[in-house]
């Protein structure tokens, strides 16, 4: 469960940062004011041209940025008073993530676990199932940096998902991945919805989202400009694709904005 | 309840302990770590030795047999028989100002021009004189001819004592005796005092460098930094797993100068006994004692100060920008010790760096003041403690950990 109430970020600007945005203004919000809640067995999937601050609000909700003022909850924890409660429960994946290149799938996973203080008999189980299931055995004992970006991708699910955490964050997992190694990262948010997991992933694909979510918000410029059900959507966008819809929604509000 | 305490202490530096394992297996796979870290500091003193003294011996033995090329004017019959000599060649059939102006365009290197009376001064026991022209550029070239003038002053010598019918000690009346009451330590102390601490906190910076740009920066860089932030362990842990790793390098990089010291003592068999038995003794168990506990906190500094500076770059290029003017900070009081008069006094003992670099000279002359070196640890401590909470205030800012 992660519910997200009035969350704002609020980054002061610098003169250059001024200068580039042509803005005379001393901040800027790079979140304003977003609420939204996911639940357990479903994903919810976040989407927004690129800036819109996607990245910026995963990373408030895995406590990897504090938030301005607003409140996040992540299975009844609090970001900001309770954040190792937090992060125990949470399993955070980008698509831009890097592992250690000079180390080897089992030296990263194992390193992970103990960082999130798995007993050894519980890692030992948990990296068995996902490296049979992952595939990742074949080249376990592989340093990282002389694998493909599929491998390694396998290997940064592994890493994220040994502490089996209840909440699972992907930050546009699938960017700059081939179409198969895609496909593994939508198996995964699969089997986590079927094992009750609570799913968000961020996103600006379509297809991908039409594919697996089942609730979704929409944000342009750090503000929420829709929220609802997968089918509420669809059923909105009527006659359209759903690619026309989101560019619609996203425009809107920049009208208004402007 | 004691044992309970002490295993919660355990679990509580386990985490540290995990980060330290990870990000030394992780550094220490990186070749470039090795050779700068490790190879480098191994190979220093022996090449720097081997180098030093190969090079003077074979600049001057190439000195003294090198060819040379003289014009003797209006000299004695018998001179030249004291020149013969391989590699002294002596031309004839100049004359005096185109045999100066051959010195000049180096086709000869020496013009002896006797007196017109020499040989008659000196028979009538007098002083004969020798003018001689050449260029005091040509480094070994005076103490040649001279030692050929003093064999034909020699024979003269000689000569006089038994016309004149005395001792040769009647015309030697005083003898100086030199002893040195150096010990060799302090003339190794001098030697190498210098040098020595010099290259311990070089060694012990560079080697932090490396690994600081690796483990703080490189992190950054390649985007491994985001999914350490999302686990429950302490952030502060994980620093100090960090700072300790860059520490443990620099301190091994400053122990491979010892054991540099070591392989060049073995490898050069022509250093003087009693030059090793004193480098034995530098060596003891004392000194590795007293280094340690100023080189411990001093690596625990730096790496604090470089991962605190170096988080904020994005990029390996950016973090060298600012690693490298740091270096000067360093190499500066490094340097300043090796000045003549700068000794460990009650003002000096409060500037870091200078400090440990008179204290290591002192440590090894066995001069130490206990109290100059307990003020210098206990200095050392503090600030390394100082630059690992600077470190953690840097690390806690969003904008410093984020690209």
């Amino acid at each position: 469960m992660i519910e997200v109430s009035n969350l704002v970020k609020t980054y002061t600007l610098t003169k250059q940062q001024k200068k580039e945005l042509q803005t005379t203004a001393g901040s800027i919000n790079a979140v304003n004011n977003i609420n939204f809640t996911c639940t357990p067995g479903r994903v919810f999937s976040l989407l927004g041209p690129n800036g819109a601050g996607k990245t910026t609000t995963l990373r408030m909700i895995a406590t990897i940025l504090k938030p301005s003022s607003g409140n996040i909850k992540v299975s009844g924890h609090s970001v900001e008073n309770q954040p190792d409660k937090v992060r125990r429960s949470i399993g955070f994946l980008t698509g831009s993530t890097n592992l250690y290149e000079r180390l080897t799938p089992e030296e990263i996973v194992k390193y992970f676990a103990d960082l999130h203080g798995i007993s050894n008999a519980n890692l030992k189980k948990r990296k068995e199932e996902l490296f049979e299931r992952l595939g990742i055995n074949e080249f376990a004992k592989k340093r990282i940096g002389q694998m493909s970006t599929g491998m390694k991708q396998k290997v940064s699910i592994a890493r994220s998902m040994i502490h089996d955490p209840s909440v699972v964050i992907f930050d546009e997992p699938t960017s700059g991945l081939d179409v198969i190694t895609a496909n593994s990262i939508i198996d995964l948010i699969r089997q986590c919805k079927n094992e009750n997991k609570t799913v968000i992933f961020s996103s600006h694909i379509m297809s991908e989202v039409d594919l697996l979510c089942d609730d979704l918000a929409i944000i342009a410029k750090g503000n929420l400009v829709y929220s609802g059900s997968m089918d509420d959507y669809r059923q909105q966008s009527a006659g359209k694709s759903l690619t026309e819809t989101f560019i619609d929604v996203v425009n809107a509000n920049q009208v208004v904005n402007a | 309840m004691r044992i309970r305490l002490l295993t919660l202490k355990f679990k509580k530096m386990k985490i540290v302990l995990t980060v330290i394992k990870k990000e030394l297996l992780d550094t220490l796979r990186d070749k470039r770590t090795l050779i700068s870290a490790i190879l480098l500091p191994m190979l220093l003193i022996p090449v720097l030795m081997f180098g030093v003294t190969k090079m003077q011996s074979s600049l001057i033995k190439k000195e003294q047999t090198k060819d040379i090329k003289i014009a003797l004017f209006q000299a004695p019959e018998n001179f030249a028989y004291y020149f013969q000599e391989d590699n002294i060649e002596i031309v004839s059939g100049l004359d005096l100002e185109a045999a100066k102006t051959a010195i000049g365009n180096d086709s000869l290197d020496a013009v002896l021009e006797f007196e017109p009376d020499f040989q008659q001064k000196v028979d009538q026991m007098k002083t004969g004189t020798i003018n001689l022209n050449y260029k005091t550029t040509e480094m070994m070239l005076f103490n040649r001819i001279s030692a050929k003038v003093e064999a034909y002053k020699a024979t003269v010598l000689q000569e006089r004592v038994k016309q004149l019918n005395i001792t040769s000690e009647a015309i030697n009346p005083v003898v100086i005796q030199k002893t040195d009451m150096a010990s060799s330590k302090e003339r190794l102390g001098k030697m190498f005092g210098g040098i020595l601490p010099y290259m311990f906190i070089i060694m012990c910076f560079f080697g932090c460098m490396y690994p600081a740009l690796d483990l703080i920066t490189g992190e950054k860089e390649k985007g491994t930094i985001e999914t350490l932030l999302t686990v429950p362990a302490s952030r502060f842990k994980i620093l100090l797993g960090k700072v300790l790793t860059i520490a443990l390098v620099g301190l091994f990089s400053a122990l491979m100068i010892i054991f540099g010291l070591f392989i060049s003592l073995k490898l050069f068999p022509d250093i003087p006994a009693e030059f090793l038995t004193a480098i034995n003794g530098v060596i003891s168990v004392n000194f590795l004692l007293m280094m340690f506990a100023m080189l411990i906190p001093l690596s625990i500094f730096f790496a604090g100060i470089l991962s605190a500076l170096v988080i904020r770059a994005n990029s390996f290029k950016e973090a060298q920008s600012i690693v490298t003017p740091l270096s000067f900070v360093v190499l500066i009081p490094a340097m300043m010790a090796m000045l003549p008069g700068i000794e460990l006094n009650w003002k000096t003992v409060w500037i870091p760096i200078l400090n440990i670099a008179l204290a290591t000279k002192e440590i090894i002359a066995e001069t130490i003041q206990m109290e100059h070196f307990i003020v210098i640890v206990i200095s050392l401590v503090i600030i390394a403690l100082l630059s690992v909470f600077f470190s953690h205030t840097q690390f806690s800012k969003e904008s410093m950990v984020l690209k």
